[in-house]
Protein backbone atom coordinates (compact mmCIF):
# COMPACT_ATOMS: atom_id res chain seq x y z
CA UNK A 1 0.00 0.00 0.00
CA UNK A 2 1.53 3.11 -0.94
CA UNK A 3 2.31 5.79 1.99
CA UNK A 4 1.22 8.95 2.18
CA UNK A 5 3.94 11.96 1.17
CA UNK A 6 3.62 15.72 1.29
CA UNK A 7 5.16 16.16 -2.16
CA UNK A 8 2.66 15.99 -4.68
CA UNK A 9 3.43 12.94 -6.99
CA UNK A 10 1.72 12.73 -10.44
CA UNK A 11 -1.48 10.77 -10.15
CA UNK A 12 -1.87 10.96 -6.03
CA UNK A 13 -4.14 13.72 -4.80
CA UNK A 14 -3.40 16.05 -2.12
CA UNK A 15 -5.33 16.04 1.47
CA UNK A 16 -5.46 18.03 4.22
CA UNK A 17 -4.84 15.92 7.63
CA UNK A 18 -6.73 17.53 10.80
CA UNK A 19 -6.13 16.36 14.11
CA UNK A 20 -9.17 15.84 16.90
CA UNK A 21 -7.19 14.58 19.79
CA UNK A 22 -4.80 11.58 19.16
CA UNK A 23 -6.72 10.56 15.79
CA UNK A 24 -6.72 12.20 12.23
CA UNK A 25 -8.69 12.63 9.73
CA UNK A 26 -8.42 14.05 5.75
CA UNK A 27 -10.35 16.22 3.54
CA UNK A 28 -9.95 16.56 -0.04
CA UNK A 29 -7.25 19.76 -0.03
CA UNK A 30 -8.99 21.20 -2.94
CA UNK A 31 -12.19 21.87 -0.79
CA UNK A 32 -10.21 23.34 2.03
CA UNK A 33 -9.97 27.13 1.72
CA UNK A 34 -7.97 28.13 5.05
CA UNK A 35 -7.40 27.10 8.90
CA UNK A 36 -8.33 30.09 11.08
CA UNK A 37 -7.38 30.98 14.94
CA UNK A 38 -9.65 31.05 17.46
CA UNK A 39 -12.55 33.13 16.67
CA UNK A 40 -15.97 34.04 17.79
CA UNK A 41 -18.86 31.43 18.14
CA UNK A 42 -22.11 33.55 17.80
CA UNK A 43 -25.23 31.28 18.64
CA UNK A 44 -28.51 31.03 18.01
CA UNK A 45 -31.80 28.84 18.03
CA UNK A 46 -31.62 26.60 15.08
CA UNK A 47 -32.70 23.17 14.68
CA UNK A 48 -29.99 21.39 12.54
CA UNK A 49 -27.98 18.72 14.35
CA UNK A 50 -23.74 19.41 14.20
CA UNK A 51 -24.47 22.94 13.61
CA UNK A 52 -23.16 24.65 16.81
CA UNK A 53 -23.27 28.73 15.45
CA UNK A 54 -21.60 30.66 13.24
CA UNK A 55 -18.06 32.78 13.05
CA UNK A 56 -17.83 35.98 10.74
CA UNK A 57 -15.04 35.40 8.79
CA UNK A 58 -13.91 38.02 5.87
CA UNK A 59 -17.08 39.59 5.93
CA UNK A 60 -19.13 36.00 5.31
CA UNK A 61 -20.81 34.63 7.93
CA UNK A 62 -19.48 30.97 7.90
CA UNK A 63 -21.77 28.09 9.73
CA UNK A 64 -19.47 26.16 12.15
CA UNK A 65 -20.16 22.36 11.82
CA UNK A 66 -18.71 20.46 15.04
CA UNK A 67 -17.90 17.19 13.73
CA UNK A 68 -15.85 16.08 16.65
CA UNK A 69 -18.55 14.51 18.36
CA UNK A 70 -19.30 12.13 15.56
CA UNK A 71 -16.30 10.93 14.66
CA UNK A 72 -14.61 10.56 18.36
CA UNK A 73 -17.35 10.70 20.46
CA UNK A 74 -18.05 13.31 23.80
CA UNK A 75 -14.84 12.79 24.55
CA UNK A 76 -12.97 15.21 21.97
CA UNK A 77 -10.68 17.32 22.70
CA UNK A 78 -10.85 20.92 22.85
CA UNK A 79 -10.65 22.62 19.45
CA UNK A 80 -8.51 25.34 18.55
CA UNK A 81 -8.55 26.49 15.55
CA UNK A 82 -11.58 26.57 12.56
CA UNK A 83 -10.77 24.75 9.18
CA UNK A 84 -12.53 26.36 6.57
CA UNK A 85 -13.95 24.08 4.08
CA UNK A 86 -16.38 24.28 0.96
CA UNK A 87 -19.44 22.47 0.72
CA UNK A 88 -21.81 21.96 -2.25
CA UNK A 89 -25.80 22.50 -1.82
CA UNK A 90 -26.87 21.51 -5.13
CA UNK A 91 -25.81 24.48 -7.66
CA UNK A 92 -24.35 26.55 -4.54
CA UNK A 93 -20.99 25.93 -2.41
CA UNK A 94 -20.38 27.75 0.46
CA UNK A 95 -17.69 27.72 4.09
CA UNK A 96 -18.46 25.73 6.50
CA UNK A 97 -15.55 26.01 9.29
CA UNK A 98 -14.92 22.53 10.95
CA UNK A 99 -13.41 23.28 14.98
CA UNK A 100 -10.05 21.14 14.69
CA UNK A 101 -7.95 20.40 18.40
CA UNK A 102 -4.49 20.97 16.43
CA UNK A 103 -2.83 22.19 13.05
CA UNK A 104 -2.98 20.36 10.00
CA UNK A 105 -0.51 18.95 7.65
CA UNK A 106 -0.87 18.85 4.15
CA UNK A 107 -0.11 15.43 2.06
CA UNK A 108 -0.34 13.89 -1.32
CA UNK A 109 -1.55 10.34 -1.46
CA UNK A 110 -3.28 7.80 -3.31
CA UNK A 111 -6.77 6.44 -1.48
CA UNK A 112 -7.01 2.77 -0.50
CA UNK A 113 -10.60 1.93 -0.33
CA UNK A 114 -13.14 1.80 3.22
CA UNK A 115 -13.12 -1.40 4.30
CA UNK A 116 -15.95 -2.87 5.67
CA UNK A 117 -17.73 -1.66 8.97
CA UNK A 118 -16.71 1.81 8.72
CA UNK A 119 -19.20 4.43 8.92
CA UNK A 120 -20.61 5.40 5.23
CA UNK A 121 -19.16 8.77 5.46
CA UNK A 122 -15.39 7.29 5.83
CA UNK A 123 -15.15 7.10 1.78
CA UNK A 124 -11.22 6.19 1.96
CA UNK A 125 -8.04 5.85 4.09
CA UNK A 126 -4.67 7.19 3.96
CA UNK A 127 -1.93 5.47 5.05
CA UNK A 128 0.60 7.66 6.69
CA UNK A 129 4.10 6.51 8.58
CA UNK A 130 1.95 3.38 9.81
CA UNK A 131 -0.89 5.32 10.77
CA UNK A 132 -4.51 4.88 9.37
CA UNK A 133 -6.32 7.92 8.55
CA UNK A 134 -10.13 8.13 7.91
CA UNK A 135 -11.13 9.98 4.84
CA UNK A 136 -14.31 12.27 5.31
CA UNK A 137 -17.10 12.94 3.54
CA UNK A 138 -18.59 16.06 5.22
CA UNK A 139 -21.64 15.64 2.98
CA UNK A 140 -22.44 12.44 4.36
CA UNK A 141 -21.59 12.97 7.71
CA UNK A 142 -24.41 15.79 7.98
CA UNK A 143 -26.65 13.47 6.15
CA UNK A 144 -26.37 10.98 8.54
CA UNK A 145 -27.06 13.39 11.64
CA UNK A 146 -29.51 14.73 9.74
CA UNK A 147 -31.55 11.76 9.30
CA UNK B 1 -49.73 49.34 29.38
CA UNK B 2 -48.82 50.99 25.76
CA UNK B 3 -45.41 51.75 25.40
CA UNK B 4 -45.20 53.04 21.79
CA UNK B 5 -46.25 52.76 18.27
CA UNK B 6 -44.12 52.97 15.49
CA UNK B 7 -44.72 54.85 12.96
CA UNK B 8 -44.65 53.24 9.59
CA UNK B 9 -41.63 55.20 7.75
CA UNK B 10 -40.12 54.77 4.61
CA UNK B 11 -36.34 53.77 4.49
CA UNK B 12 -33.48 56.27 3.88
CA UNK B 13 -32.99 54.17 0.78
CA UNK B 14 -33.51 51.40 -1.05
CA UNK B 15 -30.77 49.29 0.48
CA UNK B 16 -31.32 50.39 4.71
CA UNK B 17 -34.38 48.51 6.68
CA UNK B 18 -35.53 49.50 10.12
CA UNK B 19 -35.60 46.77 12.70
CA UNK B 20 -36.36 46.75 16.19
CA UNK B 21 -33.88 44.71 18.28
CA UNK B 22 -35.12 42.72 21.57
CA UNK B 23 -34.20 39.61 23.64
CA UNK B 24 -35.45 36.34 24.24
CA UNK B 25 -33.10 34.80 27.36
CA UNK B 26 -29.80 34.44 26.47
CA UNK B 27 -30.35 35.39 22.31
CA UNK B 28 -30.58 38.62 20.40
CA UNK B 29 -32.94 38.85 17.77
CA UNK B 30 -34.47 41.77 15.07
CA UNK B 31 -37.58 42.07 13.30
CA UNK B 32 -38.72 44.32 10.42
CA UNK B 33 -39.73 47.55 12.27
CA UNK B 34 -42.62 48.15 9.28
CA UNK B 35 -44.34 44.92 10.93
CA UNK B 36 -44.55 45.66 14.59
CA UNK B 37 -47.81 47.84 14.70
CA UNK B 38 -46.94 48.34 18.57
CA UNK B 39 -45.07 47.20 21.70
CA UNK B 40 -46.32 46.77 25.00
CA UNK B 41 -46.16 45.09 28.38
CA UNK B 42 -47.79 42.02 29.12
CA UNK B 43 -51.08 44.20 30.98
CA UNK B 44 -54.38 42.63 29.60
CA UNK B 45 -53.02 39.06 28.90
CA UNK B 46 -55.55 36.44 29.05
CA UNK B 47 -54.48 33.01 29.69
CA UNK B 48 -56.10 30.13 27.88
CA UNK B 49 -56.64 26.80 29.39
CA UNK B 50 -54.81 23.57 29.43
CA UNK B 51 -57.76 22.52 26.96
CA UNK B 52 -55.90 24.19 24.56
CA UNK B 53 -52.01 23.62 24.93
CA UNK B 54 -52.87 21.91 21.59
CA UNK B 55 -52.38 25.25 20.13
CA UNK B 56 -48.81 25.17 21.34
CA UNK B 57 -46.78 28.00 21.12
CA UNK B 58 -50.21 30.22 21.42
CA UNK B 59 -51.06 30.10 25.24
CA UNK B 60 -52.46 33.88 25.60
CA UNK B 61 -54.49 36.38 23.48
CA UNK B 62 -54.24 39.69 23.93
CA UNK B 63 -57.58 42.29 23.13
CA UNK B 64 -57.24 45.70 21.73
CA UNK B 65 -59.59 47.85 20.46
CA UNK B 66 -62.26 44.86 20.03
CA UNK B 67 -59.20 42.92 18.33
CA UNK B 68 -58.10 39.65 19.67
CA UNK B 69 -54.41 39.10 19.13
CA UNK B 70 -53.15 35.76 19.39
CA UNK B 71 -49.96 35.72 21.48
CA UNK B 72 -46.76 33.58 20.14
CA UNK B 73 -44.77 32.42 22.85
CA UNK B 74 -41.24 33.11 21.86
CA UNK B 75 -39.45 30.19 23.38
CA UNK B 76 -41.83 28.08 22.25
CA UNK B 77 -41.77 29.07 18.77
CA UNK B 78 -37.83 28.77 18.88
CA UNK B 79 -37.37 26.34 20.94
CA UNK B 80 -35.69 28.19 23.94
CA UNK B 81 -35.84 27.12 27.64
CA UNK B 82 -37.95 29.32 29.24
CA UNK B 83 -37.29 32.73 30.03
CA UNK B 84 -39.09 35.68 31.70
CA UNK B 85 -41.24 37.83 29.11
CA UNK B 86 -41.76 40.90 29.74
CA UNK B 87 -42.66 42.97 26.47
CA UNK B 88 -45.21 42.40 23.60
CA UNK B 89 -45.12 43.26 20.01
CA UNK B 90 -48.08 43.76 18.16
CA UNK B 91 -47.79 42.95 14.16
CA UNK B 92 -49.15 45.48 11.80
CA UNK B 93 -52.05 43.88 9.20
CA UNK B 94 -52.38 40.38 11.54
CA UNK B 95 -53.82 38.61 14.57
CA UNK B 96 -50.52 38.03 15.88
CA UNK B 97 -48.14 39.04 19.00
CA UNK B 98 -44.65 38.42 20.36
CA UNK B 99 -43.66 37.78 23.18
CA UNK B 100 -39.65 39.16 24.19
CA UNK B 101 -38.07 39.53 26.98
CA UNK B 102 -36.64 43.00 26.61
CA UNK B 103 -36.58 45.69 23.91
CA UNK B 104 -33.20 47.08 23.17
CA UNK B 105 -32.54 49.48 20.38
CA UNK B 106 -33.88 50.10 16.88
CA UNK B 107 -31.19 49.57 14.36
CA UNK B 108 -30.65 49.85 10.24
CA UNK B 109 -29.32 46.97 8.54
CA UNK B 110 -28.35 47.75 5.04
CA UNK B 111 -27.49 43.95 3.56
CA UNK B 112 -29.52 40.80 4.59
CA UNK B 113 -27.46 37.84 4.54
CA UNK B 114 -29.36 35.07 3.62
CA UNK B 115 -29.37 32.04 5.92
CA UNK B 116 -26.26 29.50 5.03
CA UNK B 117 -27.77 26.49 2.86
CA UNK B 118 -25.95 24.02 6.09
CA UNK B 119 -28.77 25.63 8.12
CA UNK B 120 -31.54 23.19 7.14
CA UNK B 121 -34.16 22.81 9.54
CA UNK B 122 -36.82 24.80 10.68
CA UNK B 123 -35.25 27.87 11.25
CA UNK B 124 -35.18 28.71 7.77
CA UNK B 125 -38.61 29.45 8.07
CA UNK B 126 -38.05 31.13 11.82
CA UNK B 127 -35.92 33.53 10.02
CA UNK B 128 -35.66 36.18 6.98
CA UNK B 129 -32.13 36.50 7.49
CA UNK B 130 -29.09 37.04 9.16
CA UNK B 131 -28.08 40.66 9.83
CA UNK B 132 -24.44 42.07 11.13
CA UNK B 133 -25.24 44.68 13.59
CA UNK B 134 -21.52 45.64 14.58
CA UNK B 135 -19.64 42.87 15.20
CA UNK B 136 -22.94 40.70 15.98
CA UNK B 137 -24.63 38.56 14.01
CA UNK B 138 -28.30 38.59 14.67
CA UNK B 139 -31.29 36.64 13.11
CA UNK B 140 -33.92 38.74 11.26
CA UNK B 141 -36.93 37.31 12.67
CA UNK B 142 -40.10 36.10 9.78
CA UNK B 143 -43.34 36.95 10.99
CA UNK B 144 -45.26 35.39 8.71
CA UNK B 145 -43.62 32.00 10.29
CA UNK B 146 -45.05 33.22 13.55
CA UNK B 147 -48.66 31.28 12.22
CA UNK B 148 -49.32 30.22 9.63
CA UNK B 149 -52.91 31.24 7.79
CA UNK B 150 -54.25 27.76 9.21
CA UNK B 151 -53.24 28.25 12.32
CA UNK B 152 -54.89 31.52 12.49
CA UNK B 153 -57.92 30.59 11.03
CA UNK B 154 -58.21 27.80 13.14
CA UNK B 155 -57.56 29.80 16.23
CA UNK B 156 -59.80 32.20 15.35
CA UNK B 157 -62.47 29.32 14.89
CA UNK B 158 -62.25 28.68 18.58
CA UNK B 159 -62.45 31.71 19.84
CA UNK B 160 -65.78 31.19 21.73
CA UNK B 161 -64.29 28.12 23.26
CA UNK B 162 -61.24 29.94 23.77
CA UNK B 163 -63.24 33.34 25.21
CA UNK B 164 -65.06 30.79 27.88
CA UNK B 165 -61.78 28.97 28.66
CA UNK B 166 -59.82 32.14 29.45
CA UNK B 167 -62.33 32.89 31.29
CA UNK B 168 -63.01 30.12 33.21
CA UNK B 169 -59.03 30.03 33.77
CA UNK B 170 -59.41 33.89 35.40
CA UNK B 171 -62.18 33.28 37.90
CA UNK B 172 -60.08 30.39 38.95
Amino acid sequence: MPEATSNPVPGQKAWVLFPLGKKRFALPADTVTELARPDRLQAFPHTTTLLTGVLVRRGRIVPVCDVAQVLVGPNAPARKFYLIANRKFDAASEWTAIPVSGECELASAQPAPRTEGLPRYVTGLLPLNGEIIEIVDLEKLAAGEAA
Amino acid sequence: MKLGRIEKRKPRSRRSESVILFAVAQYKFAIAAHAVDEIRNLEGLQPLGQAFSRAGKVRHVFQRDHRTYFVVDANLHLRILSSHATRLLLLRDASIALTADSIDRMAQITTLHPLPHAFQGEERDWYRGLALIGEDVVPVVNPAALLSKAEIVKLHDSLPKLEAAAQAAGSR
